[in-house]
This record gives structure tokens, sequence and C-alpha cells, in this order.
């Protein structure tokens, strides 16, 4: 009955006519798909050398208008490679062992800063633990690289102090055998303050009251860390931990590529690096070959978001949209 | 002060602060903490004021053994260096100003609800963030669109970002929309009402964006290594990366050879990361008050 009314009340919908600022407002937005264009969706389109034969073209551009289709060619190439198995074994041991340990870091450290009652003090902490983000992974990293040279650095007295080493079996951690430890932990002390900024944040947002009510009720430090801190920002963990996952296959490239040389390449090399290396960064020149491998890693990286969002979903009742 | 009160017997007072075994941990982990992030930095400048040969030798950790200058002589001597600082100077200001501008243009449309076909614009946008050609297919382009190996290279791709979009537009919706009303009674035009209201009235989340963009650009060397040949447009961080994993050394140029021979490249690559670093050291405590405020804006609204 009242719907009814509402209706007639409600005049046919007219079609307004643009004015200037409905102009104004489309121009402005439509800047971003001139540039989304170009640097999005023509590479979307440039997938298709993966479908082609364009390796070892120099002019691949060529290439990728020519009807040289060789379908699934360049993917079943990669698949019996066996470089290919060393190099998706690596990226995803390398992202696990980070997505557990580097994910929850930034977690604990918050938690920890925020249990500091000395204002100062957990400034200090706040201000030089977020400085190396800044640092880019050429300083970063040639500053790690020096510290655990062999011969100059500080890591050999240290092993030979703690008697993990002696003078003719030194550790090199730069070699194969330690790369992974020498990695992950430069990436967490490079991103652990940075990346507690965003829970410090939430946690700050949380009501003040919620915490003088459990404190009456007895419950203690850690209690009010587990029952409260935690679940209250398990909202941005959730959307964090789901980015996290549809990136297992992505590393980042600066800093693996100051990493990398002779002796750890084998245990070094991930997804990003080794696709630029047989295309643009050597003579190989397998265009299409490396276009197939960038597409497999889009498609495993959509994957990887839509099976988070979806179980996140499921547990928490939370995604990312 | 002293309101005596009977309230006070049950007003609720927090407890009184008193150190425990957890809270000796933490300070003491923080502590250490801090002195695992400092100490590197440290050594490198330790070791670019050692002198070269000596430092080979091992032992220089917490103090010049041989102090010299002879390193940063030698890199300010460099031709290369000087070229690269005013290319990544260059780079560092005209991208960020024209990556914000473009940025903010797109997000103050987005955030109107009265856009014509916002779904759309949405839609085109997000899909790019989960999904894109990949680095072959994307470097093509740079070639076609005559990109490739030209100091635009750094600019043109880099001014506009679709998450920064979004955190500049969800900032942009929470101002008031009388303001926006009120200026187009006024007749202002959107370009104007943007500029004249909503960009001063930014100024917390659009100094985060800049400091984002200004960081990248400075410490980037992804763009030179595949979008460049590295000769003429060689930024500060490239410079640092073939000093690094080439061991090179800067030309001896017009130096005197005694002053050549005790050199290593090790403590050459210090010194050079050393002069890397200090802009942003000169600045960093300037702005570190403004990006924890900044990202708390954006992720909370974002």
């Amino acid at each position: 009955m009242k719907n009814s009314v509402n209706n007639n009340l409600n005049f046919p919908k007219k079609k307004k006519p643009w004015d200037v600022s409905d102009y104004e407002l489309v121009l402005m937005a439509s800047l971003s798909l001139l540039f989304l264009f170009v640097f999005a969706y023509l590479p979307m389109y440039g997938v298709t050398l993966a479908f082609k034969d364009g390796d070892g073209e120099i002019n691949v551009l060529r290439s990728l208008f020519a009807d040289n289709w060789v379908g699934f060619y360049n993917f079943k190439q990669f698949f019996a490679d066996d470089k290919f198995y060393t190099v998706i074994s690596n990226t995803l041991s390398i992202n696990l062992l980070m997505l557990c340990i580097e994910f929850p870091a930034p977690i604990i450290f918050a938690l920890f800063l925020n249990e500091i009652q000395h204002t100062r003090y957990k400034k200090t902490v706040q201000t030089i633990s977020t400085f190396p983000h800044f640092l880019s992974w050429t300083i970063f990293g040639g500053i790690i690289l020096a510290l655990t040279n062999v011969n100059t650095g500080v890591t050999t007295p240290i092993f030979e102090f703690l008697k993990l080493a002696d003078q003719t079996n030194k550790i090199n951690l730069v070699t194969s055998d330690y790369i992974w430890v020498l990695l992950i932990i430069s990436s967490l002390i490079k991103s652990v303050g940075w990346g507690s900024i965003i829970y410090l944040a939430a946690i700050t947002g949380i009501n003040p009251e919620i915490y003088e009510a459990a404190t009456l009720d007895g419950a203690g430090r850690f209690q009010r860390m587990r029952y409260i801190t935690l679940p209250s920002i398990s909202a941005t963990i959730t959307v964090f931990f789901i980015l996290r996952i549809s990136n297992m296959l992505d590393n980042s490239f600066e800093m693996f590529y100051i990493f990398q040389n002779g002796v750890n390449l084998s245990k070094s090399e991930v997804l990003t690096t080794y696709i630029w290396k047989v295309s643009i960064g050597s003579q190989q020149m397998r265009y299409s070959y490396a276009s197939a491998l960038g597409l497999f890693n889009s498609i495993i990286g959509l994957i990887l978001l839509l099976l988070g969002n979806f179980v996140s979903k499921k547990i928490t009742g939370k995604g990312i949209y | 002060m002293k309101r005596a009160n009977h309230f006070n017997l049950i007003k609720y007072r927090p407890p009184k602060i008193r150190m425990s075994a957890f809270d000796v941990f933490l300070y003491i982990f923080m502590g250490a903490f801090i002195l695992i992030t400092i100490y590197p930095v440290w050594y490198a400048i330790v070791g670019s004021f050692n002198e070269g040969q000596d430092f080979l030798n091992g032992g220089v950790w917490l103090w010049p053994r041989k102090f010299t200058l002879t390193n940063y002589i030698v890199v300010f001597n460099d031709n290369r260096l000087w070229k690269a600082l005013l290319i990544t100077v260059l780079k560092t200001v005209i991208g960020t100003v024209t990556g914000l501008t473009f940025t903010s243009i797109v997000a103050y449309a987005m955030s109107r609800k009265e856009l014509k076909g916002r779904n759309f614009f949405y839609s085109a946008n997000l899909f790019t963030m989960f999904f894109g050609g990949g680095l072959v297919p994307y470097f093509l382009v740079i070639c076609a669109v005559g990109l490739y190996d030209t100091f635009l290279v750094y600019i043109i791709p880099a001014l506009y970002s679709v998450y920064n979009m979004i955190v500049i537009s969800s900032f942009f919706a929470s101002v008031s929309n009388e303001l926006h009303e009120a200026a187009k009674i006024d007749g202002a035009s959107e370009f104007r009402t943007l500029f004249s209201i909503y960009i001063p009235l930014s100024t917390p989340v659009l100094a985060t964006v800049a400091l984002w963009l200004a960081v990248g650009h400075w410490n980037g060397y992804f763009g030179t290594l595949v979008y460049t040949r590295g000769t003429d447009l060689m930024t500060l961080q490239y410079y640092l990366l073939k000093l690094i994993k080439e061991s090179s050394m800067p030309d001896q140029g017009d130096l005197p050879s005694y002053m050549y021979e005790q050199l290593s490249s090790q403590t050459v690559s210090y010194s050079a990361m050393v002069i890397a670093t200090l802009p942003v050291l000169c600045v960093y405590p300037f702005l570190q008050r403004f990006f924890t405020k900044g990202i708390a804006i954006g992720s909370l609204k974002g």
C-alpha cells in the first residue's frame, strides 16, 4: 500500500542533460582510462605474445602483430624445462617462509610496541625501525652484503665467537646454502617497522574503555592482547593476508637482484628476475617464453587472490570485496 | 587538586606502572632491534672513512682504523655521480609533482557521486589492480610508444597509480559536500573547486602520497635497468648498483695515482652509499610525523 503511494508521488525519472561540470568530471576520470589503456590494457593485449612465436626476434613488435600462432607451445616449453622447476620451487619456498615469518612479524612488533608505556622510548623505536624502509635496496642490500662478507664483515667473528664456525670452516652467508636466511632476515629488518605502522594505527583506533572494562574484570596484560587487541585488528590482518597470498609468485626484483651472484643463483633465482633474464636482460631474447611465464604468474596470482578471499569469507566472514 | 569526595573510592584507577619481567624483556628486545637497524648504516659510514686496502684486512667494525677522505674524493671526482645525481633529483621532483597532480585530478572525479559512469570507471581501474600483462608485454608497450631510453620513461609510466588514487579519493570524499555546493553556487568550475578547495584541505593525505612517490623515484633502479640503456640516463641507485655488483671503480680522472693505489672498490662503494643516504636521512625526521598520520588515514578509509 505504502509503496504504491510512493510510486505515485515519484515523478517518472527524466534523463537530465549533461551540464558543464558533468563533462568536466568525465574528462577528469577519463584521464585514468587513457593512462590505463596504454600502460595496463595494451600490455594485456600483449599477452597474446605468449601464444605466438616471437623468441629471438629482434623486432618483437612486428611478431606481436604477425599471424604466427603456436598455441600452448611456450607453456609446454617451460613445463618441460628443469630450470623452471628450480625457479618455481625457489619462488614458492621463499614466499612461504616469508609468509610464516615476515607476515606475523609486524603484527607482533606492533603488539609489543603498544605495550611500551614510556612514550619517548616508543617514539624512538618507531622512528628508527621505520627508517630502513626508506633506504633503497642498493644501499641496504649493499650494506648487508658488506656486513656478511666472509673476510671483512662482522658475521665471521660473530659465528666464530658462537663456535658455529672456525678459521678453516667459515660460514659464507652469500652462498646457496644460507642465502635464504640472509634474504629473509634482511627483508625482515627492512620491512618490520614500516609494516607495523598500519597495525599500530588500527590499535590506536580501539576504544580505551574496552581495555578499562577488561582490566576491571581482572584481565591480565596478555589476556587483553589476546582477547581485545588481536580481534580488533583482525580485519586489517585479513586484508593484508589475502593480498600477501595473492603475491605468492611475486618477489621484489630490486631486492633479489642485488643479492644474486654466481654462487647462490641456484637458490636465489625467482620468477620475477628469471622472466627479465630470459627476455630483456640478456641476449637470449626469449620474449614469447617470458610472456608465457608472466601470464602464468598473473593467472596464478589472480586465482590465489580469489581463493584467499573465498576462504577468508568462509572463515571470518570478511573479505576484501 | 585534592578532591575529598567519596567518588574517588569507586572511581576506576589505572594500575600502577610496574616493571614486570615482560617489560624488561620488551625494553631489551626493542633496544636490540634498534641496534640491529642502526648498526648497518654505521658500518657503512665507518667503512667509507677507512683506507681501502687496509679495510680488506678486516676488523674495521666500530671506528675507522686508518682515517681517510680518499673514498669520497674519488667518488666526487667521478662525473657519472654528478650526472646521476642530477637525473635522480629531476626525476624525483618532476615525477612526484606530475604524479601527484595527475592522480589527484582523477581521484577528485572518482570521489564525486554525481560522476556519470562512475561504476564503469571504477571497474576499469580496479581490474588493473588484480591482473597485469607482465613484464615483457609492458616493455613492448614502452618501446612502442617511444619511451624507451628517454627521460620521460621515468615520468609518464609513473603518473598514475590506482592504489594512490583510491587513497586520495577516499580522503576527498570525506570533505564536506557543502563546500562543494558553495563553490558551485559561486560559479567555480570543477577544476577550480579541486585546486582551490579540495587540495588545500587535503594536505595530510597528499603529503603522504607525495612521500611514497618521492621515495619510489629516489630509490628505484628497476626503471633504469630495464627501460633504458643505462648510460645517459643513469640514476644514482643504478650507479650504486654498478659499483656493488660489478665491483667497478670510478674513473681515475686527474687524481694522483698514489691516491688510487690504496683504494678498494668496497670502501668506494660505501662512500657512494653514504652520499646517496644523506638526503633521505636529512628529510626523514621532518617527514616522519606526516607518514604515521597519513598512512592511518589511507588505511582506515581505504
